[in-house]
């Protein structure tokens, strides 16, 4: 066989897996799509669950899982911004640093369900937090803290290492290149790995069954004090998202539009998450751009 | 004739960990001269540079003594932020920082607590002119450094090097990255310079050397071969090393 031969043979096999790689994530995508959204209208996003009768909504589902995603970014960018920035700027390369990489690696690939049983025994359980967004917030924070703390590093890393001498050269203490120069520099990558990362926790379910809760108890969105038990703001609420919603309809479900409720929430689900992943491009660009012009 | 040293360097050794780079190195760099470092890659002529504002202190150990005003620089109980306010550097890539071209020019001044903003004003157009970089960006000061050209941005580095009135200026190949045009523009620049610094170069081209230095420095495998004016250097240098090295026998 000639090697022009091999090289086309090879291409072909190459590009064909990739088309079916695509096909399958578009296929997923399309039906979920395509079953969810005759669903979706002004009324299934505006009002509440029912719990016996069809017709219900998924307001309360759809705001927990937002708050729920503010109040993990809140806890856990600046954690893992610190991590990140000890990572790429002062840590040593020696064992006890390898050995932290490591863990967050582990972390990283925790499965979820793990996490959620872990929140319920400690956070739930002995800090006496309950079922409430504050526990699950917490327990998606160690969800999301190693994918972020990476994604910073990463974005810190990729600024040139001269940009540091050049700020060092001119007499600035490394916490000040660190934070005026590096920092600025990485910032769309860290924005960009933010609000991707918040994507991936929007989804989650199984970490927050038992650590949010299952019920969406009633809840006022006119009443602005945190404190208030019945307030949209209280943390320590016990609130179902839309992912746990999904799963908690599909499976012990009394209402008889199941079927419906939980496509139409798969969809608003998927298409947030979308929004999400062009939001970072675009921020993430907008910022480029400023920095350039 | 007779020139004063503005920067002596005694007995300098440098280490990466065991391994032993940089040899008993003794210069004295004239002032207001420009001095060229060469030798080969690994020769650790950048070491040595480096060495001179104490970049390489995270990296490397520096023992011997560094000469600056009768003081000692690289006593780790010096100031190494303040030695770097004096000893400037400019390095092989342009390293604009992402902002305006002003505030990149200024960015020393303010980190020394310069709030005046006449003096600023001043100091962003004398440093600007001084790296003749002035009448091409002065109508656009407030635009990002990184639309610039890789030749205007190394000038506009030498310019925020200047900002902070330097007495040395030490440049690590500074024109490798540049094509001819920008080098011979900021070679030019050198000369104009060398009037109010002391600069301090090291480079790989050896046309640069012999244009733009007055004094040279050989360096190889870690060792101050010699150290001369650039005309005896290049025209009949004393070692048979350097001879070898410039006539491209080896290096």
């Amino acid at each position: 066989m000639t090697p022009e031969r091999i090289d086309k043979i090879a291409t072909g096999i190459i590009l064909g897996l990739a088309v079916m790689v695509g096909l399958v994530i578009l296929g997923l995508l399309g039906y979920i799509l395509a079953q969810g959204i005759p669903h979706i209208s002004w009324h299934f996003l505006t009002s509440g669950a029912e719990s016996f009768a069809a017709g219900g909504g998924i307001r309360d589902q759809l705001f927990n899982s937002l708050y729920l995603v503010v109040l993990t970014m809140i806890v856990s960018v600046p954690l893992a911004l610190c991590a990140a920035i000890y990572l790429s700027e002062y840590a040593p390369d020696n064992r006890r640093t390898r050995l932290l990489r490591l863990a967050i690696e582990v972390l990283s690939s925790l499965p979820s369900v793990v996490v959620g049983l872990f929140g319920y025994l400690v956070f739930v359980l002995k800090f006496g937090l309950d079922f409430s967004l504050l526990a699950g917030a917490l327990a998606l924070t160690i969800l999301n803290l190693p994918i972020l703390t990476r994604s910073c590093e990463d974005a810190l890393r990729q600024v040139p290492y001269l940009q540091r001498q050049a700020g060092l050269g001119l007499g600035m203490a490394k916490w000040r290149v660190t934070t005026k120069i590096v920092l600025p520099a990485a910032l769309p990558g860290i924005i960009t790995g933010a609000i991707l990362s918040a994507g991936r926790i929007f989804g989650e379910a199984a970490a927050l069954i038992y650590t949010a809760g299952q019920s969406a108890p009633v809840i006022s969105y006119t009443d602005w004090n945190p404190f208030s038990p019945t307030s949209f703001l209280n943390p320590m609420r016990p609130a179902e998202t839309l992912a746990v919603h999904i799963w908690k309809v599909n499976s012990e479900g009394l209402v008889p539009d199941a079927r419906a409720v939980s496509n139409g929430s798969a969809a608003v689900l998927i298409i947030t998450i979308l929004l999400f992943n062009l939001a970072a491009r675009f921020v993430g660009y907008r910022i480029k751009r400023r920095l350039t012009k | 004739m007779q020139v004063k040293t503005a920067l002596e360097v005694k007995d300098l050794q440098v280490f990466y960990g065991d391994k032993h780079v940089v040899f008993d190195v003794n210069l004295k760099f004239p002032q207001h001269q420009i001095t060229a470092l060469i030798g080969a890659s690994g020769s650790g002529k950048s070491t040595v540079l480096r060495s001179l504002n104490r970049m390489n202190d995270d990296l490397a150990r520096v023992t011997g003594a560094i000469n600056f005003h009768d003081v000692n620089i690289n006593d780790p109980k010096v100031n190494v932020y303040r030695v770097r306010q004096r000893i400037g550097m400019v390095f092989q890539q342009p390293t604009p920082f992402p902002m305006s071209i002003y505030e990149n020019v200024i960015y020393g001044l303010r980190l020394a607590g310069e709030k005046d903003r006449h003096v600023l004003d001043q100091r962003v157009e004398e440093s600007l002119r001084q790296a003749a970089l002035w009448d091409e960006v002065k109508d656009q000061l407030k635009s990002s450094a990184l639309a610039l050209s890789g030749g205007q941005q190394q000038r506009l580095c030498i310019a925020r090097t200047l900002a902070v009135q330097p007495e040395i200026i030490l440049m690590d190949e500074p024109t490798s990255a540049l094509d001819p045009v920008s080098t011979s523009q900021i070679e030019d620049t050198l000369v104009q310079l060398k009037e109010q610094f002391t600069i301090i170069m090291v480079t790989h081209n050896m046309q640069q050397a012999s244009r733009s230095a007055d004094w040279t420095a050989f360096m190889h495998q870690g060792h101050l071969i010699e150290f001369d004016k650039t005309a005896t250097i290049f025209m009949n240098p004393h070692e048979q090393q350097t001879a070898d090295y410039l006539s491209g026998k080896f290096g």
